[in-house]
């Protein structure tokens, strides 16, 4: 049961190992009084156990939410087996523990200690967290806490971790600046090994922790808060972010994953025993998205567009259902329908998995791209629910997102979905969106209403049994990197109104009503385009008592607002606030490669009701084609010529460089 | 065919439910490569059936599960290949070819052996010295709890054998009535573990319609003990028993394989 007994080469001193011993039996009566011990029990299927060996640079994965979240997260999985394949390196996760084993924990003062070997987190070199969430923040807080090191960089000593942490919302790292010690980023795969061979260089050389941190600021896309000092205007925004140090860059430029055909992708993947959200194997057809959606930073944040080969994929496939013995594989990506080869895909994974029993979903489905031909064959395996996302009302808010869907697409889509068997249809709407008006949100509802009237279309004897037409509408959140980065979010009282106008326009058969109090889409708001000054706020919040605030059982909105007046900090100025043009962003001083001039711009197209195309479709200059050899779309049919028409023409740009030849 | 497989819940998963095991082993025979059987119908699923849903909270030492497979394969090949396929937490210890007109396990189980591992010195002194006045009573009390109904049965005759492994301050052997062939034939002496957590080991009746669990054997042991309530306690199963021809307890893989 006790792998690292087993397997640890080095002399571990007889006190210790009793030590260790109590710990492992207290630990295993916390599990006897806590609900869903399976979280913390580690042991799954391809999970990877390296012997605990002092040479080894010891990487501890921190997913700043539950396990069921965190186990759904392709982003560990990616990451945990490229660390691991590494010979001089190993990777373990952790995870955030539910309300009831943290009091177990406290009390019987059992540090944090990793899923794989159970090692309490301050004995890792490097804890890394992901940031997938700004709701997530004060739970990095108590984990650290838990994990016995001091919360704020400035408080670590030589013999602490270097605390570092990646993903979207690191594209904002300001809120966190003073508990992280370096940030990554962009994508993941060079820069977390670069980073990590500067740790573990460190080991050998001794050098100082600071030394250490200098050097990880050289390094291209890695961003050390400590070492830049903000300045801040008498109205409270932000005058400057300047480096204090010769290391550390002006403007950190993200790291870009040119070949995805080339980069690492894990062939075996932990299965967990209990069911998990995404419990399946998710395989990353491409990253990135050509759309421009205006609200959308994932949309900026992975640009450009960037496709793993059919043949990669079909491989990559049939070796995750060998090692994982999966039911079902998703096909992962910000628009799965845009993938150039989607089709010869689908028919190439049925063809080599059908043996197998295997399902496809296609989770993501854009509403403009799905192949009927495609959607049948699907089915074929296993019927999955169908999901779009109009996002909007009515075409006017659609256009001024840069939505590119129509009713009557939806419609249709709709229709031959019912017609081909599906009953239960999804539909994922935003509130609270610029320029919004009553008559948008009622255009939710006739939206609602024609999808249920296409149902009742298709004859009795034809159609399946039981509609469902489940309508999700969430509180619109600015976020940074995007044309809305300087839009107010509604005030609570607002997007209160507008949910109870919902309530009473979605009152009809067939149709269900999601929606979330406002309360934590406004903190959301706060720390997306939060500034430094939200560090303390962070940890006046978590001392109160926030934690795990994504969960509504544990959220404390009053405590958060008690937190922001301790702070003397007030929460409607970074939420509800318009930002004038020439303000500096906290974010100003991270370079996305999305140039700031053409986010203005499609702002400006936004309020004008005015679509951007498609990059597919021909080069909007959005900043990365002056980077050279990172999009493939950069300057094609390029800025000025004629958008009109472009459609037929510029779609051979794409096809140029999808390759109809790669669809064989 | 059919194969029926000894496997290992170990205690680092005991926390995983019946059901969650179940699928952990199906998708171990999907990732194993072996030729396993599906069920007809519209979602088909693997072949395979569990001599007894071991619970939440317990480690068993050898559970016995039957799977169908639709070519024939060799016991070894079955072994080799589950075993690169399953995590170390969950391996298989040994597999035996079924003839196909076999009963269904779980019709043959009769009793399992398990060791309780009490937690508390104190609490462990007082329920070990309480049996020998438990099992000399002619009816002894416990609450079982069903899906629909919660109902107080006497579980004397349920107790088919009890005693302390390797604790010199048991009661001998004779004191208890347990049916002597259940001893012989245990798959685990458990032997080497630590003296500070007292172990009790008992055979209880466990089948299809009437079994006892060790929760309830812990809750008249602990009233008969004068315990305000039931220690803690960690449940490892040893072993599933079924019967010889002549009604005597034997490990299930055998008597699955005389039947």
């Amino acid at each position: 049961m006790n792998e690292r007994k087993v397997s640890a080469p080095e002399k571990i001193a007889p006190e210790k190992i009793a030590q260790e011993k109590i710990d492992q039996e207290n630990f295993e009566r916390a599990l006897d009084r806590v609900q869903k011990a399976p979280r913390y029990t580690g042991g799954e299927m391809n999970t990877s156990v390296k012997p605990w060996n002092k040479d080894l640079l010891r990487f501890g994965f921190c997913f700043p939410d539950t396990y069921e979240v965190g186990m759904s997260h392709l982003g560990l999985k990616l990451l945990y087996g490229l660390i691991n394949r590494e010979p001089w390196s190993l990777c373990e996760r952790f995870f955030m523990p539910w309300t009831d084993m943290i009091a177990e924990m406290k009390a019987r003062r059992i540090p944090l200690l990793s899923m794989e070997s159970r090692h309490p987190m301050k004995e890792f070199d490097v804890v890394g967290f992901t940031l997938q969430y700004e709701m997530s923040y004060t739970n990095i807080l108590a984990m650290l806490d838990m994990g016995g090191i001091p919360l704020e960089n400035r408080e670590r000593g030589e013999a602490d971790p270097i605390v570092v942490a990646g993903g979207p919302c690191a594209f904002n790292p300001e809120p966190l600046a003073p508990f992280i010690d370096a940030f990554m980023i962009g994508d993941g795969e060079d820069v977390l090994l670069e980073l990590n061979q500067v740790i573990q260089d460190r080991k050998k050389t001794g050098e100082s922790r600071r030394a250490c941190l200098k050097k990880l600021a050289r390094l291209p896309g890695v961003y050390v808060p400590d070492l830049y000092a903000v300045a801040y205007n008498e109205d409270g925004t932000v005058r400057a972010v300047e480096p204090m140090a010769p290391e550390a860059p002006a403007r950190i430029l993200r790291r870009f994953v040119t070949d995805l055909d080339a980069a690492y992708y894990p062939e075996e993947i932990p299965v967990p025993y209990t069911e998990v959200i995404f419990d399946r194997i998710m395989l990353e057809i491409m990253r990135g998205c050509t759309r421009g959606c205006r609200f959308c930073q994932a949309g900026m944040l992975y640009r450009p567009v960037r496709e793993r080969s059919l043949p990669r994929l079909a491989d990559l496939a049939e070796k995750l259902v060998r090692s994982t013995g999966y039911e079902e594989i998703s096909l992962s990506s910000l628009s799965s329908g845009d993938y150039s080869c989607l089709p010869e895909l689908i028919r190439e994974l049925m063809r080599r998995l059908k043996d197998k029993r295997v399902s496809i979903s296609l989770p993501s489905l854009r509403l403009d791209s799905v192949l009927k031909e495609s959607l049948e064959e699907t089915q074929q395996v296993k019927k999955t629910s169908l999901t779009f996302a109009p996002e909007a009302g009515t075409q006017r808010l659609r256009d001024v997102i840069n939505k590119g869907v129509t009713e009557a697409d939806l419609l249709e889509k709709c229709r031959d979905a019912f017609e081909g068997g599906w009953s239960s249809v999804k539909l994922y709407f935003m509130e609270g969106l610029p320029t919004e008006t009553d008559q948008d949100l009622a255009g939710i509802a006739d939206l609602a209403r024609k999808v249920v009237a296409e149902y009742f279309g298709v004859p009795k004897p034809r159609r399946a049994k039981g509609l469902r037409v489940s309508v999700s509408v969430s509180t619109f959140v600015p976020k940074p990197f995007t044309p809305f980065q300087w839009e107010a979010q509604d005030p609570i009282p607002t997007i209160q109104a507008k949910q109870s106008l919902l309530k009473k326009l979605l009152n009809m058969k067939g149709v269900q009503f999601n929606w979330h109090e406002p309360y934590l889409s406004f903190l959301e708001a706060c720390f997306a385009r939060g500034d430094r000054r939200l560090g303390a706020v962070l940890k006046r919040a978590w001392e109160k008592g926030c934690i795990l605030d994504g969960w509504s059982e544990t959220f404390r909105f009053d405590l958060w607002m008690e937190a922001f007046r301790e702070c003397g900090l007030d929460p409607a100025f970074y939420a509800n606030r318009v930002r004038p043009k020439d303000e500096v962003l906290p974010w100003d001083h991270i370079d996305s490669g999305i140039s700031k001039a053409f986010l203005w711009r499609e702002r400006e197209k936004a309020a004008r009701a005015e679509v951007t195309r498609d990059c597919r479709q021909g080069c909007n200059g959005c900043g990365l084609q002056k980077l050279k050899g990172v999009c493939a779309w950069a300057g094609a049919n390029a800025a000025g010529a004629a958008e009109a028409g472009s459609a037929e023409t510029g779609g051979d740009a794409g096809a140029a460089k999808g390759g109809a030849e790669k669809c064989e | 065919m059919r194969m029926m497989a000894v496997f290992e819940k170990s205690e680092r998963i005991r926390h995983i439910g019946h059901l969650d095991i179940q699928r952990s082993v199906q998708r171990g025979l999907r990732r194993s490569g072996l030729p396993v059987a599906y069920s007809n119908g519209f979602h088909p699923h693997i072949l395979i059936s569990f001599a007894s849903a071991l619970s939440t909270g317990a480690a068993g030492k050898r559970e016995i599960m039957d799977v169908t497979l639709a070519e024939p394969v060799t016991a070894d090949r079955f072994l080799d290949a589950m075993n690169r396929a399953m995590p170390p937490v969950l391996r298989l210890l040994e597999a035996h070819p079924l003839a196909d007109r076999a009963p269904a396990l779980m019709t043959l189980v009769r009793a399992a052996v398990y060791d309780l591992r009490i937690d508390g010195e104190e609490e462990a002194r007082r329920i070990l010295g309480a049996i020998p006045a438990a099992l000399a009573r002619r009816e002894l009390r416990a609450m079982r709890k069903t899906k629909t109904k919660l109902e107080e049965i006497d579980i004397r005759p349920l107790i088919l054998g009890l005693n302390i492994p390797a604790a010199p301050a048991a009661p001998a052997a004779g004191e208890t009535p347990a049916a002597p062939a259940a001893w012989e034939n245990p798959a685990d002496p458990a032997a080497g573990d630590p003296p500070a957590a007292p172990h009790l080991r008992a055979v209880l009746t466990l089948t299809e319609t009437t079994s006892c669990k060790p929760g309830m054997l812990m809750e008249a042991l602990s009233r008969e003990a004068g315990l305000a309530e039931v220690p803690r306690f960690v449940t490892t199963r040893l072993a599933l028993l079924g019967e010889d021809a002549a009604g005597r307890l034997i490990p299930l893989e055998k008597a699955a394989a005389e039947s």
